[in-house]
């Protein structure tokens, strides 16, 4: 704190009264900081001695937990024998289910009856039609929907392909309607948008799995719940951006609006919804990116189709027919990407109408449509609504064979290096479990209070009493050590992560044949169910925490990589021939030009990095990470509710800590 | 008013309205310098030079009135006008004392009918928020404001639609266009908006758009077209309403040098045209010269002086007005009325005669070329002559002192 | 403009309200039993567990369902537990494998709700145990016996066991007394979860294509075990009860007769399809066999059932309802 005193500046030399000023300069940098931490130090003088004294200094004490899993398995207990009986159940919930059944089962089976062949003509020249019908990116567009759906087809997997879509489908439809509207009060209302807001942010971090084990509580195991599921998950971006799309728009151009004599209605109609059309769809994309992750993950409660196939294809240790399984899930992926990239690419660009009049607006349309029936019924008429067998290509083997003699070369027996099991060994020994003792070992007082002042430098008092409070949260639900534990993986996950995540998205940044090579990696590694890492990574580095921490890494890096190399990229071109103008050389162009400027960038990053490997700590659970991942599958596998949520919600009040700790938030990175 | 007008409209010199800037200078000026009577209580008050029109003016009734207009951003906006503990404080002092930015600072002027409006002033002046506040697209804070003698501040929502859908149009720095609509629909938008069926609006539209220059391009997105292709737009779109005011929010800031001066001759070309009432902001003192009958110096959100632009470069009222014009091209400004020497003429005959209204440029080269003084002549009646002395004393500004004095 | 904000917002609302009125007010109580059997005529939906010999049961009681019964079938993934929730819903109709790994759930739907019924013995008969690869016990004979154990824990060191030897586990829905028998016999090991089959096999395989020592957590029948060659560790034998307080355990695993459970609804709706699955009845070796085509030669579970059932013919008759 003696940082606080600053010499007054002598009023009558000038000469001297630089050196002062310099001085003062220097210590501004600690001194608003220093000054900012002041009220926590103090605080923290009083409480801490006085928390140790009362409760002791190990870990969280046990005067301070609530038990929360008896009654949850309380509940539980009380849901599964009134569910059929009770009001609420019987004259809402259970509508909701069979509303949810119903939908899915009904799209099945128009999407299985109509058979293969249409379903194929229609999406092609569907796309065709949304990419432009005298478009070159239109033609491209239908030519990767035909090879996205041939393969499904040639890989086997046609009809699970088929209740994947299905599901997916409702699933976009309700998440986009109760997104949009979500967004819509959003974007109109602050008042609404204040409430929404937390909702949004805690949503943005908990873990996908986290929400099956209520759901499962209420609709039971199934397609319901996968649906809900799917759309609680998948709405969030679109209200977010919904919102964001309606409160971005263009100033002038409503001003403008309103001085035409426009009644509000017709402001919102006509002028605000049209101009946040593209962030709408922006919206769009990532609820069906999000939903098609969530159908996939969704499988674990009974979702069925591709989620299904992967699941059961691992039951067997079967890479290769996981692969084949999750393939078709990457291509829905690039589909729908492509497809609502294009749209919003049209949208924004507003190509004039020139050239024939019947391949624009609703003419083409008619036009798709009508020769999209046509071809249908004449290949329905010619060919049998399913998949022919005979057609199929067998990928399992070679797949299997290949991540065998990958896995067996790795994984020991490697000159010098020792292989990845060594590795995964040493990491366990040297890294995780130093850790993890460091960590459990240390009072409980001094973790709450680290997470509070880690907050409170990122993003001020509101972050700082969200991270002391979910920290203690954490305590006080009688999980401290095995969140430790976790969070012992997820720190050791997060830093491997962004190690090599910058390392790689430094070289992508500077080398572009690297990141164009890349990118297409980069792409399937972030659409491929999760599931499928989880042969591999234990092949390679044995069951245990370090296969959990390999896996997470796996899930997180593409994101961080992706960061990295747009932020660097995004660089200030001025700034760079400048530096290079100084002759600067390559390492001291990133270290001192291109890394400063990209910090933004890397912090977000390191956010993004901190939820990715969180939502992975559940999937850890299912390669030995123990601890919370291992309570949330066993609550979830067992029917045990108490065990299972009580991890669940700890893993998301780890989640906010971390995300609190490592966000900058918006208003403070605007400041700068 | 209207029919005082008509008769300067069908002068000889209309024919060739536009075709320079001179011209054209000469024709608005002799529409309107009639009226230049600043019937507005500004700080400071343009010294009148206005003849019989005065009283006519006085007379009619003006289509913005207003008085005593304050808009004060700020959570204590409703303390400050009309404080005297506040009054004569500047911006500075204001926001230290109380919170508050008065944008704008107890205003009073009419807008008379058919004469182009202008306000100018530096950006921060206020000249943005008060044409806001003329249809209420920002609410005033207090004063009183009337259009055609209907209080606008005690319109209710239907009747303040009303107003801005028929009555004033705006044309906006940023052109404000729907970027997904195309060119013709963006001109149809306000047609739209008043539930005129589509045929009609489109057609109506059609020719709105030919009239700003924009045939062939109806079908264009904004994001196609250029600057000074969107204004025209703009223009089109305010147009289409048919209102009784034009609003232009500085309309050509945003465009290149080249194309500001054809969008200010559009703007000339259409007042000619159809004698709209224009109010006109600009920060450009040029483009407020070139398109304004009378302009309104504003300065920290007062008028620091309201004058026909002969005044204002003529006499300015303070140093800062006369800091904004000492670059102004005097001979181009000032007329032929300031620079005479008032009496009868030498001879009966006035071969070389010159319209009062004429700018002193053109004085000089009638003047250089017969080599003699030239008589000042007005409805067949002689005012005065200039001479090459009177001339040359306005362009080295020796004028000044005399007209101030 | 705020004031304009506020009242799209309202009229929004207002909407949005209205429509959840009506949309509440135009139904009454929703009927349960959707999918499963009540949604099709004669659709049964089987439940499938995340072990293939499961996989099996259902791959050949579907088979012969679809080929000798002519009904429809579904089948469905879903963990030992919660199948018996779906049996009780209606959302699947039987369950062709019950391990008895959650006896509350059937004192709750069978004996309490009576939603769901007994369906018999399947015929196979379940173990669970401790194993060790058989060229480790080659090595050390001594070492099948859980007394000597504690002299070998330093072969099954591993990173996540630390000092203590690894007793590797599978999937957490399987049964398992591991961590109290492991306190119980005073055992220098420790319980390491794989999480899930799939890693635990994973796992076996990797460490016996090494011809690591490794001591695990498996069961009887497995597929697996016909690729591997395992040797079980004796536990202090199993007595009736010694199992019951869980805390308290310090013996071996029982012999399970493994069962069938349907829904009660099933049983009463689709009669013919039941009393099939009633009869249901197989061994060991039959399982295995199907099993392994689907786990080892990677067949698809149709074929495999369809190739067992045909050589099997005998057998399956006796299975179809008379």
């Amino acid at each position: 704190m003696s940082a606080v005193v600053t010499p007054n500046p002598p009023s009558t030399q000038t000469e001297v009264a630089k050196e002062p000023a310099r001085a003062g300069a220097r210590s501004a940098l600690s001194h608003p900081v220093a000054r900012r931490l002041l009220p926590l130090a103090v605080a923290v003088v009083v409480l801490a001695p006085l928390a140790a004294v009362l409760w002791g200094s190990g870990s969280w004490p046990h005067a301070l937990t609530v038990d929360i899993k008896t009654p949850l398995d309380d509940a539980y207990n009380w849901t599964v024998r009134n569910r059929d009986t009770n009001p609420v159940f019987l004259y809402g919930l259970l509508h909701l289910s069979n509303w949810a059944d119903s939908s899915v089962s009904s799209v099945t089976d128009l999407l299985e009856n109509l058979g293969w062949f249409p379903v194929i003509t229609i999406t092609v020249l569907l796309s065709w039609r949304i990419g432009g019908l005298r478009d070159r990116r239109g033609l491209k567009l239908a030519g990767v929907t035909f090879a996205a759906f041939a393969v499904c087809g040639l890989l086997g997997m046609w009809q699970s392909t088929m209740e994947t879509l299905a599901l997916m489908l409702v699933a976009v439809v309700v998440s986009a309607v109760v997104g949009a509207l979500l967004g819509l009060g959003a974007g109109l209302s602050d008042r609404f948008e204040r409430i929404l807001r937390p909702f949004l942010d805690t949503m943005q971090i908990m873990p996908a799995f986290a929400y099956l084990l209520p759901l499962v509580v209420v609709f039971d195991i199934g397609v319901p719940s996968a649906l809900i599921a799917t759309i609680i998950y998948a709405a969030p971006p679109m209200a977010r951006l919904t919102a964001l799309g309606l409160r971005g728009a263009d100033p002038g151009v409503m001003e403008a609006a309103a001085s035409l004599g426009t009644s509000p209605v017709q402001r919102l109609l006509t002028a605000r919804l049209p101009l946040a059309r593209k962030e709408i769809l922006l919206g769009l994309n990532q609820t069906i990116m999000m939903s098609l992750s969530m159908v996939t993950i969704a499988s674990v409660i009974g979702a069925g189709g591709l989620g299904e196939e992967v699941f059961q294809a691992l039951s067997t240790v079967d890479v290769g027919k996981a692969l084949a399984a999750g393939i078709p899930i990457v291509l829905l992926a690039v589909w729908f990407d492509r497809l609502t990239s294009v749209a919003g690419d049209r949208l924004g660009a507003g190509a004039a109408p020139a050239g024939l009049r019947w391949l624009h607006g609703w003419r083409a349309w008619t036009v798709s449509a009508v020769s999209a029936a046509a071809l249908s019924v004449a290949g329905w008429m010619m060919f049998i609504a399913d998949w022919p067998d005979t057609w199929n290509v067998d990928i399992a083997s070679p797949v299997n064979n290949a991540v065998d003699w990958f896995t067996s070369h790795m994984a020991s027996g490697v000159p010098v290096l020792g292989g990845t099991r060594t590795w995964a060994d040493n990491f366990t020994l040297w890294i995780l479990d130093p850790l993890r003792t460091g960590l459990t070992d240390s009072p409980w007082w001094l973790l709450v209070l680290l997470a509070a002042v880690l907050a409170f430098l990122a993003g001020g008092w509101s972050a700082c009493l969200t991270a002391a409070l979910a920290m203690a949260g954490i305590g006080v639900f009688g999980v401290w050590n095995h969140s430790l534990d976790t969070l012992s993986q997820a720190i050791a996950g997060v830093v491997v992560t962004l190690v090599l995540g910058f390392a790689i998205g430094i070289v992508a940044a500077r080398v572009s044949w690297i990141e164009r090579a890349l990118r297409p990696v980069l792409d399937t590694m972030q659409t491929l169910p999760q599931f499928i890492y989880l042969i591999p990574v234990v092949a390679m580095f044995n069951v245990g925490r370090s296969a959990a921490v390999a896996a997470a890494v796996l899930y997180a890096l593409p994101a961080v990589v992706r960061i990295t190399t747009q932020g660097l990229r995004q660089v200030d071109g001025a700034t760079m021939e400048a530096a290079r103008s100084m002759g600067a050389s390559t390492f001291q162009q990133i270290r001192q030009v291109q890394l400063p400027l990209a910090r933004p960038a890397l912090m977000l990053a390191l956010n993004q990095g901190v939820v990715l490997v969180l939502a992975m700590v559940i999937v850890g659970g299912l390669v030995g990470s123990g601890a919370l991942g291992y309570d949330v599958v066993y609550g979830l596998e067992k029917s045990q509710l108490g065990t299972g949520m009580t991890a669940g919600i700890a893993i998301v009040l780890l989640g906010l800590v971390l995300d609190r700790t490592t966000q900058r938030t918006g208003k403070r990175s605007a400041a700068r | 008013m209207n029919d005082m007008k008509t008769p300067d409209m069908n002068t000889p010199d209309k024919a060739d309205v536009a075709k320079t800037d001179v011209a054209k200078a000469d024709v608005t000026k002799a529409s309107v310098t009639k009226d230049t009577v600043a019937t507005g209580t500004g700080t400071g008050t343009g010294t009148g030079t206005g003849t019989g029109a005065a009283d006519a003016a006085g007379e009619a009734q003006p289509v913005f009135g207003v008085r005593n207009l304050w808009k004060v951003f700020g959570s204590k906006a409703d303390t400050v006008p009309g404080n005297a503990e506040y009054a004569g404080l500047s911006q500075a002092e204001l926001r230290t004392r109380t919170g508050c930015t008065a944008a704008v600072r107890d205003v009073s002027f009419d807008v008379h009918k058919g004469e182009v409006f202008v306000v100018m002033g530096l950006s921060g002046s206020g000249k943005s928020t008060l044409v806001r506040c003329l249809t209420r697209l920002i609410e005033p804070t207090s004063g009183t404001l009337e259009i055609d003698g209907e209080d606008v501040l005690a319109m209710d929502k239907n009747r303040l639609r009303e107003l801005r859908r028929h009555r004033a149009a705006m044309v906006f720095q940023h052109f404000g266009l729907l970027p997904h609509r195309s060119v013709l629909d963006n001109v149809a938008y306000g047609l739209e908006i008043q539930g005129m069926p589509k045929a009609e609006r489109r057609e109506r539209a059609a020719a709105m758009v030919a009239k700003v220059g924009l045939e062939g391009l109806e079908g264009r997105r904004p994001g196609q077209l250029s600057g000074g292709q969107q204004q025209r737009v703009g223009l089109a779109r305010a147009l289409a309403a048919d209102p009784e005011v034009l609003l232009f929010d500085e309309p050509f800031s945003a465009l290149d040098p080249l194309i500001r001066r054809d969008m200010q001759e559009e703007v000339i070309r259409l007042h000619s045209e159809e004698g709209r009432t224009m109010v006109f902001i600009t920060h450009d003192l040029s483009e407020a010269l070139r398109v304004g009958d009378r302009i309104a110096l504003m300065r920290d959100g007062e008028i620091v002086q309201l004058g026909t632009p002969e005044e204002i470069v003529g006499a300015p009222a303070d140093d800062y007005v006369r800091d904004f014009v000492r670059d102004v091209p005097r001979e181009q400004v000032l007329t032929v009325r300031t620079a005479m020497k008032p009496g009868a003429c030498d001879a009966s005959e006035h071969p070389d005669a010159l319209a009062p209204t004429a700018v002193v440029s053109d004085a000089i080269e009638s003047v250089a070329r017969s080599g003699r003084a030239a008589c000042v002549v007005e409805d067949g009646r002689c005012l005065g002559q200039v001479d090459q002395s009177a001339l040359l004393r306005v362009v080295a500004g020796l004028d000044r002192e005399e007209v101030a004095a | 403009m705020k004031m304009n904000r506020k009242n799209v917002l309202r009229v929004t609302t207002a909407a949005a309200v209205a429509l959840g009125i009506t949309g509440l007010s135009a139904c009454g109580a929703a009927k349960t039993n959707s999918g499963g059997s009540g949604s099709g005529s004669g659709t049964v939906t089987l439940s499938v567990q995340s072990w293939v010999g499961a996989e099996a049961d259902v791959a050949v009681a579907k088979y012969v369902l679809e080929h000798d019964l002519n009904t429809k079938v579904k089948t469905t993934q879903l963990d030992e537990g919660v199948s018996f929730d779906a049996l009780n819903t209606g959302k699947a109709d039987a369950i062709m494998e019950d391990w008895g790994g959650s006896p509350k759930k059937v004192s709750l739907y069978v004996d309490d709700k009576k939603t769901v019924v007994k369906g018999g013995d399947l015929g196979v008969t379940g173990h669970i145990g401790w194993f060790v690869p058989k060229y480790l016990a080659d090595k050390h004979p001594d070492i099948t016996n859980y007394k000597n154990l504690n002299k070998y824990a330093s072969l099954f060191k591993t990173a996540e066991s630390g000092s203590k030897g690894q007793l590797l586990e599978g999937s957490p829905s399987y049964t398992t007394n591991d961590k109290a028998l492991i306190k119980n016999l005073k055992l220098n090991y420790k319980t390491v979860f794989a999480g899930s089959e799939a890693a635990q096999i994973t796992q076996l395989k990797e460490d016996y294509k090494a011809k690591k020592p490794f001591l695990t957590y498996w069961y009887t029948p497995q597929w697996l075990n016909s690729q591997m060659d395992l040797v079980e560790v004796k536990l202090p034998p199993y007595t009736k009860g010694c199992d019951s307080d869980a805390q308290k355990v310090a013996c071996g695993y029982a012999q399970t007769p493994l069962q069938k459970y349907l829904s009660a609804d099933f049983v009463k709706k689709n009669k013919k399809a039941a009393t099939f699955l009633k009869n249901f009845k197989w061994t060991n070796d039959d399982q295995n066999e199907v099993a392994a085509m689907i786990a080892a030669q990677k067949m698809s579970p149709d074929k495999a059932a369809e190739k067992w059932v045909k050589a099997h013919q005998d057998v399956v008759k006796a299975w179809l309802p008379k």
